[in-house]
């Protein structure tokens, strides 16, 4: 019957027509949600914050260091500490959004979007006032608190952490700034226009030429290569593919090993060594120690560099003594620091323990430390550990000793935009570890700009941190 | 009593489907004491659906799915309503009681008379009066004039028009050639063209009322339903294609001239533009969607109140946030299941006249659907009309329950119109 065949070819278009329906809601289910969410325009994000009152931080032994009171329909975010967390909690203003900590872990922070059977249930059964997620840090706030007094006014950075875990106990960039929302939105264009930077978290996004520091990463592929026995008339100076090496103050040490040479930061031995050593090596040992790679980070980590492709002998020479283009962040120097100190395993580094919901019923993300690279061997580790106590011992690093506690270490002092220009404006490095026999803490230090070496200026800061950490435990 | 109970008896799903629903509604409004009035209205209308269904089942009312999908779906519907506006929701209870009432009294009055098919006259009459009516008393509420206030009780002319136009068209396609007019001048009346031209003539009227109450959604609806009885009971393709090309270059025509068309248009294609404006509501709605997820946030703990006019055209968003794209899934399917079961029944019905009132109705409720569910979701242009059984508002809901009854009617198969056509004649 044609009727009833035309009613079918109506009914086949109606099946079309919901066949469509259906196939474009997945679609957008599955493709345009995330953007949705996230519109600025979308009021559930506002209503939710508004609605919810925000998870509180806490350091690692409970110590609350962010948040938020509800009067009336208005919520504040409180930094009872002000500056000391600005550079690593970061900020939540209604004006100028959220920053570092705040805004990684807002989802968390405000409940929203939390993927979590047992909270969708706890919530669907919760009618009281919502509340958001807390987080636990890894940090110390007794050691966070000192870092920052011993850094004083002076621009810099301050990385400690725990080399057999990963987690940073105290990370200071100074400057810094209040970040409690009244002061902050008084300052900002103060702070937005300075000259300082002090929104800059110079720990993690910082990038500095690591100088001396970085003799250890050449010292293990040296050992690794055999050369950890090579021995060097040290003249004061070295001619290198036309450029001159020159030691600090030009000192000549004479005949020496590899164990002296870093215990006095012998630049004419270092650049030769890295010579030798050639630049495929070279490539190959920066990479290990995680340089030019993404590193999966609580809060954005400026990537560290080898920024060379084909090398002169001149660009080995100056590699060789953490110059030229060698750029690292603090944070990545103390995890180099922490892979000698860790048998030559670089641990991922981690700022937040756990996340539970606010009444501490529920974890919600427990965080276990892990390993991010195994960088080299373990005695070869050994052997760097050995001469890097030399250092703290009898070489550059003196003032980095403590009574009674064995210390490892490497002084450094950086060159930079103003060298050849202005006198003593170097950057002063420290990176080091305690007690050598099982290192517990390791602390990178450095002091922008500041044109003492590391050993006067930021080796005692690494000492009274270090001291503090074992002694008060 | 124990074969009730029985899991595999289709209604019990629903009364589950009411009693956890219902369940989850008061635990969310008893954040101070139990609340006895969600319960109650919960009881009474699973109680009043099961027995609708016993007794369409027991009085061999005909297909028996039909009633069980709408029920899901006004339950659906009657459930979001209330979460939303708990006074909203008293009301459509009591615009369901008389849906009930009504779905009854159209399956009774459409078995019982016999001369539907006669009164072609009376249809379009009455549906010129009633858009008269609105142009002269109406009132504008939500920016279309498309209602009518009487002592306080108002109602929607446009909705009643929808079950009018399908009568109109089941009478002219039950047999267009045998159609006499009364007047015998001009003499081409009463030729194949004029006999068109009349059909044609009277659609078109329908859609330039609903034009100037700013109805497109209505429009598109009659002007598809039109089509699709064209193409089935027209034997020619000349009427077909013509009213295909003319409608098509109104549309484009319309574009360029009319502002609301080129606006709606232009949301659609990028409702972004104008986030804070034109564009508010469809972003809304798709905000509402993103925000439900696959499983929805759970009635009662999403925001769909910040989405505009949600409780009768966006009122599918506010589905799928708290119910999630499975629950706006399940929605689309029993449409899709009621569509079917329609157009089950159009293959069945034998009688011309029948048939081409099922029709009518099964495409009715298949584009009706389409043509919401897919605005609200940005899949073609917004255009404000209500999902059927699903949407807050007495009059959609009512014109709904009429339909369905008539549907309910026709696959009962008591409904045979012998000799109609003959008599007809002879007047």
């Amino acid at each position: 019957m044609t009727e009833n065949k035309k009613i079918i070819h109506i009914f086949i278009f109606i099946c079309f027509l919901f066949l469509l329906l259906a196939g474009y809601l997945t679609y957008i289910q599955l493709f345009e949600s995330t953007s949705l969410s996230a519109n600025p325009y979308n009021n559930r994000n506002q209503q939710l914050e508004n609605d919810t009152l925000r998870g509180s931080i806490f350091d690692r032994n409970g110590k609350l260091l962010a948040y938020s009171k509800k009067t009336g329909d208005k919520q504040t975010r409180i930094y009872p500490f002000n500056n000391l967390y600005s550079q690593l909690i970061g900020y939540d203003s209604k004006i100028y959004g959220k920053s570092q900590l705040e805004k990684q872990y807002d989802n968390y922070l405000v409940n929203r979007n939390i993927a979590n059977p047992l909270l969708a249930i706890k919530n669907a059964f919760n009618s009281k006032e919502k509340t958001g997620n807390d987080l636990y840090l890894t940090i110390d706030n007794k050691l966070q608190t000192l870092s920052r007094q011993l850094i004083g006014n002076r621009n810099g950075a301050v990385v400690a952490m725990d080399p057999k875990t990963g987690e940073i106990l105290a990370m200071v960039s100074k400057p810094d700034f209040n970040p409690n929302s009244s002061t902050l939105e008084a300052n900002w264009q103060n702070l937005a226009e300075s000259s300082s930077h002090p929104f800059l978290p110079r720990a993690t996004q910082g990038l500095y030429n690591p100088g001396s520091t970085f003799k250890i990463v050449i010292s293990t592929a040296a050992f690794e290569n055999g050369m950890g026995t090579v021995k060097m008339n040290d003249k004061g100076s070295v001619i290198i593919d036309g450029r001159q090496i020159k030691n600090e103050g030009g000192s000549a040490y004479g005949n020496i090993d590899i164990g002296k040479a870093l215990s006095v930061s012998s630049n004419v031995y270092f650049s030769q060594i890295a010579v030798q050593l050639g630049q495929d090596r070279l490539k190959e040992i920066t990479s290990r120690f995680e340089l030019g790679k993404e590193i999966p980070f609580n809060i954005p980590l400026e990537q560290s560099s080898f920024g060379y492709r084909n090398m002169s002998k001149a660009d080995m020479a100056s590699a060789g003594i953490g110059q030229g283009k060698v750029l690292v962040t603090p944070l990545q120097m103390a995890m180099i620091t922490s892979a000698i100190a860790n048998k030559g395993n670089m641990m991922r580094p981690m700022l937040v323990n756990r996340i539970s919901t606010h009444d501490g019923l529920l974890d919600l993300k427990n965080y276990k430390s892990s390993l991010l690279a195994h960088v080299t061997d373990s005695n070869t580790a050994a052997g760097i550990k050995k001469i890097m106590q030399e250092v703290v011992d009898k070489g550059t690093g003196r003032n980095a000793a403590i009574r009674g506690i064995s210390v490892a270490g490497k002084t450094g002092t950086a060159e930079n935009e103003f060298t050849g220009i202005q006198n003593r404006k170097e950057h002063s490095w420290f990176i080091g570890f305690a007690p050598v026999e099982d290192p517990q803490i390791v602390v990178a230090v450095i002091l922008e700009y500041n044109g003492s070496s590391g050993g006067s200026v930021a080796a005692p800061i690494a000492r009274s941190i270090i001291s503090e950490y074992l002694n008060n435990r | 009593m124990l074969r009730l109970l029985n899991y595999k008896h289709p209604v019990n799903l629903l009364v589950a489907v009411d009693i956890i629903a219902f369940g989850l509604l008061c635990y969310h409004n008893s954040s101070k004491a139990f609340d006895w009035k969600t319960l109650l209205a919960g009881v009474i209308i699973s109680v009043l659906f099961c027995i609708t269904y016993l007794i369409i089942v027991k009085k061999g009312m005909g297909d028996e799915y039909l009633f069980l999908i709408v029920a899901m779906l006004s339950s659906l519907g009657f459930i979001m309503i209330y979460r939303l506006d708990n006074e909203a929701g008293f009301r459509q209870f009591i615009w369901l009681l008389l849906g009930i009432s009504l779905f009854f009294l159209s399956y009774f009055a459409f078995i019982k008379i016999k001369t539907w098919s006669k009164f072609i006259y009376f249809y379009i009459g009455a549906s010129f009066l009633l858009y008269i009516l609105t142009l002269v008393l109406g009132t504008d509420i939500g920016g279309s004039k498309n209602w009518i206030i009487v002592g306080g009780f108002r109602f929607q002319p446009s909705e009643i028009i929808k079950v009018l136009f399908i009568l109109f068209l089941a009478c002219y396609f039950k047999d267009p050639d045998s159609l006499r007019f009364p007047l015998n001048k001009p003499k081409f009346l009463n030729t194949r063209l004029g006999r068109s031209l009349f059909l044609m003539a009277a659609v078109y009227m329908n859609v330039a009322f609903l034009f100037l109450q700013g109805e497109w959604g209505t429009v598109l609806l009659f002007l598809l339903v039109f089509l699709a009885e064209v193409y089935v009971f027209d034997k020619g393709k000349v009427l077909m294609l013509v009213n295909s090309a003319a409608i098509i270059i109104c549309a484009a025509a319309g574009y360029f001239l009319v502002y609301h068309i080129k606006v709606r248009f232009d949301i659609w294609l990028n409702p972004w533009a104008d986030i804070s404006g034109k564009g508010y509501q469809i972003a809304q709605s798709l905000f509402a969607i993103a925000a439900g997820g696959f499983f929805g946030t759970g009635i009662g703990s999403g925001r769909p109140d910040l989405i505009p006019a949600v409780n009768t055209d966006f009122i599918f968003s506010a589905i799928s946030e708290e119910m999630g794209i499975f629950g706006g899934m399940a929605v689309i399917l029993l449409f899709f299941i009621l569509a079917y079961r329609g157009f089950k029944i159009v293959m069945k019905v034998e009688d011309k006249f029948n048939k081409a009132l099922a029709l009518g109705i099964a495409v009715q409720i298949g584009i009706q659907t389409f043509i919401i569910i897919g605005g609200v979701t940005k899949l073609v242009p917004l255009t404000g009309i209500t999902l059927p059984f699903i949407s807050y508002g007495g009059s959609s809901l009512v014109t709904s329950f009429i339909l369905l009854g008539l549907l309910q009617a026709l696959s009962s198969g008591k409904a045979q119109r012998s000799g109609g056509v003959d008599k007809l004649d002879r007047e």
